[in-house]
C-alpha cells in the first residue's frame, strides 16, 4: 500500500483539499498537473480499499486466535428482508 | 419507732378472704444471659419475618463485610444489621437518606441487650432495587466523567474488520449480519462470543470485549444484545463492563435493547445505538454510498484540472498569434535550412575529390600491368616505386587543399548560422555543460546554472525564477 497515504480518512480529507485547491485556480500549471496525479492516486487508493474487504466472519475463541464462523452464522442473501 | 400501721393490721385481719388458690410462686432468678435469650426466643418467634420501613441512617459495612445501620422514621428508631451473606447481593448502595422497606427478623444482641433488625433483604422504596443501583452506578460513573462528551472517539469511515461482542446464538447477531450484509456486502466481521444475561455476564461481556479488541485490523466494536427486562439487561449495568468500554482502545458503538432501553453501557460507549441493526446501520455507510461521495469528488477533480488546461491553451492561442513570434520563428527555420544545406553540399564535395583520386590511381595501376613483369621488372619497380611516391604526395596536396577549403566553407557556414545572429543583440541559451540550448524555460528550474553566448564571449548564469507560460 501506498507509504504517502495512512488510511481512507486521510485519503478522502487529501482528496477534498485537493478539489478545493484547484477549483480555487491561481496554480502554476505544473502545481495543478501536480495535484491532479495526486488526486487520481488517491481516488484509486479509495476505491481499492472498498473493494479490498474480504466477506468473511469470523469468530474469536478463548486464546484469541480467529476461526471461520460456523456457516449458519453466513446467512444466505436471500434472507434480507 | 412506731409501728407501720399495716403491721399492726396484718394479723388481725382474717375477714380479709385469700386469694384463691394461688400457689406460691417460685421465685425464679434468671441470669442476664438467660433473659436476653429468652426475649430473644419471644422477639424471634414473634416477629420472625417483618417488613419495615423507613430511612438508614449512620450506615458502615465493616471489614467483616456486615453491614450495620439504623433505621428510623420521625419519631423513631431501630438497629439493623444486614449480614455479608446477604449484603452480596445489594444491588445498589444502602446509603445514609436512602428511603428503604428491609424485610427480616428481630432479634437481640446478647451482649448489649440491644435489640435490632436482622436483615435479609433491603429494597429502596419507590425505585426498584435495580433502577437504585443503576442510578448510583450512572451518577458515580458520571461524577467521574466517564460519559463525557469529549471522550467520545471517532468512529473510523471505513472499517478494516468489525468486532461484534453477543450471543452467538442471539438474534441480535443475526440482525447485525443481515443489515451490515446489506449495506456493506464485503465487510470482515470478528466475533466474540459471550452470555449475555445472567449472573456474571457483566464480566464475560467485558472479557469477550477485551478479546476482540486486541485483534489486528478490528477498529471498531459493536456490543449488542435484543431487549428484554431490567434485569434481562442488567449485565449491561454492570460496573466492570463500563470500565473496559471506557479503557478500550478500540471505538465502541452500543446497541442494546430497545429504542426506550437505556444501559450504563449505552452512556460509556463512544456511541448509542437504540437497537442492535440500528448499531450495524451506524458502524458504516453503504458502500454505494461511499462510491458516490469518491465519485463526485472525482468528477470535480476531473473539472478542475480541465478547466486549468483549457485556459492555459487559450493563452498559448493567444501568444501564438501574436506576429512577432511568429516572424522570429520563422526567420530561424529559414537559416537553420539554409545551414543544414550546405553542409551536406559541403560532404557531397569532398567525397568527390577523393573518389576522383581514386580513379586516377586505379588508371596508373593499369597501365603499369602492361609493361612485360619478366624482362623490366626491376625498372618498373624503380618507376613504380617513383610513382607511387609521386602519387601519395599528390594526394597528400590535394588533401590539404582540400582540408583548407573545407575550412573555408565552415567559415562561411559559420557566418549563415544563427549565431551570427548574435552580432545583432540576440543571444543563446545553452545548460551548464553547453550541450543542449534551451528553448523551453520548463526545462531548467531556478538554482540551475546555465550558459549565454552573446556576440563576444559568453556569460555564465544562474536561473533566479522560471515562467513557465
Amino acid at each position: 500500500m501506498d507509504p504517502t497515504i495512512k488510511d481512507f480518512e486521510a485519503a478522502i480529507a487529501e482528496l477534498e483539499g485537493i478539489v478545493k485547491k484547484l477549483e480555487e485556480g491561481d496554480l502554476a500549471l505544473e502545481k495543478s498537473l501536480e495535484l491532479y496525479e495526486r488526486g487520481v492516486q488517491l481516488s484509486r487508493f479509495c476505491h481499492s480499499r472498498l473493494e479490498e474487504a474480504e466477506r468473511r466472519i469470523e469468530i474469536v475463541n478463548e486464546r484469541g486466535e480467529l476461526k471461520p464462523a460456523p456457516s449458519s452464522l453466513n446467512l444466505p442473501d436471500d434472507e434480507e428482508e | 419507732m412506731s409501728r407501720l400501721p399495716f403491721e399492726d393490721e396484718k394479723p388481725s385481719v382474717p375477714k380479709v378472704p385469700e386469694v384463691p388458690a394461688v400457689p406460691k410462686v417460685v421465685r425464679t432468678v434468671l441470669t442476664v444471659s438467660e433473659l436476653n435469650a429468652t426475649i430473644r426466643d419471644l422477639l424471634e418467634n414473634q416477629l420472625h419475618t417483618v417488613w419495615v420501613e423507613g430511612e438508614i441512617s449512620n450506615a458502615r459495612v465493616w471489614n467483616t463485610g456486615h453491614m450495620y445501620f439504623t433505621l428510623k422514621d420521625g419519631a423513631s428508631q431501630i438497629k439493623a444489621v444486614m449480614f455479608r451473606s446477604a449484603v452480596r447481593y445489594l444491588k445498589f448502595k444502602a446509603e445514609d437518606g436512602l428511603k428503604v422497606v428491609a424485610r427480616g427478623k428481630v432479634s437481640v444482641y446478647d451482649p448489649k441487650g440491644e435489640y435490632q433488625i436482622l436483615c435479609e433483604h433491603l429494597e429502596p422504596k419507590g425505585l426498584g432495587s435495580l433502577q437504585q443501583a443503576f442510578e448510583q452506578l450512572k451518577k458515580k460513573l458520571a461524577a467521574e466523567g466517564l460519559f463525557d462528551p469529549a471522550r467520545k472517539r471517532p468512529l473510523p469511515a471505513l472499517p478494516r474488520r468489525i468486532g461484534i461482542v453477543t450471543s452467538l446464538d442471539g438474534a441480535a447477531l443475526r440482525d447485525i449480519i443481515r443489515v451490515l450484509r446489506r449495506r456493506y456486502p464485503n465487510a470482515h466481521l470478528v466475533l466474540s462470543g459471550t452470555r449475555v444475561q445472567g449472573e456474571g455476564a457483566g464480566r464475560e461481556i467485558a472479557h469477550a470485549i477485551r478479546k476482540v479488541e486486541r485483534i489486528e485490523d478490528v477498529d471498531v466494536i459493536i456490543v449488542a444484545r435484543g431487549g428484554g427486562s431490567l434485569e434481562d439487561l442488567w449485565a449491561f449495568n454492570e460496573e466492570v463492563l463500563a470500565r473496559v468500554i471506557a479503557q478500550s482502545q478500540v471505538p465502541i458503538i452500543s446497541g442494546v435493547g430497545h429504542e426506550t432501553d437505556f444501559t450504563i453501557c449505552d452512556f460509556v460507549a463512544d456511541l448509542r445505538a437504540p437497537t442492535p441493526s440500528a448499531a450495524a446501520e451506524l458502524v458504516v455507510r453503504r458502500k454505494d454510498e461511499f462510491f458516490g461521495h469518491i465519485g463526485r469528488i472525482c468528477e470535480r477533480l476531473d473539472a478542475a484540472i480541465h478547466h486549468r488546461l483549457r485556459r492555459m491553451e487559450t493563452r498559448l492561442h493567444m501568444l501564438e498569434a501574436r506576429p512577432g513570434y511568429a516572424g522570429f520563428e520563422g526567420r530561424l527555420a529559414v537559416r537553420g535550412r539554409h545551414v543544414s544545406e550546405l553542409a551536406s553540399a559541403l560532404r557531397q564535395r569532398v567525397s568527390q575529390g577523393f573518389a576522383r583520386r581514386a580513379r586516377r590511381h586505379e588508371l596508373l595501376r593499369r597501365s603499369l600491368d602492361q609493361f612485360d613483369p619478366r624482362h623490366r621488372l626491376a625498372a618498373v619497380r624503380t618507376r613504380l616505386v617513383s610513382r607511387e611516391g609521386q602519387l601519395v604526395a599528390a594526394a597528400r596536396r590535394r588533401l590539404t587543399r582540400a582540408q583548407t577549403r573545407f575550412g573555408a566553407l565552415a567559415a562561411r557556414v559559420e557566418g549563415l548560422s544563427p549565431l551570427a545572429v548574435l552580432g545583432r543583440g540576440y543571444s543563446v541559451t545553452w545548460d551548464a555543460d553547453r550541450t543542449r540550448i534551451i528553448r523551453d524555460a520548463a526545462t531548467v528550474k531556478a538554482g540551475d546554472a546555465v550558459s549565454i553566448t552573446v556576440e563576444r564571449g559568453s556569460i555564465i548564469a544562474t536561473v533566479d525564477r522560471v515562467n513557465r507560460e
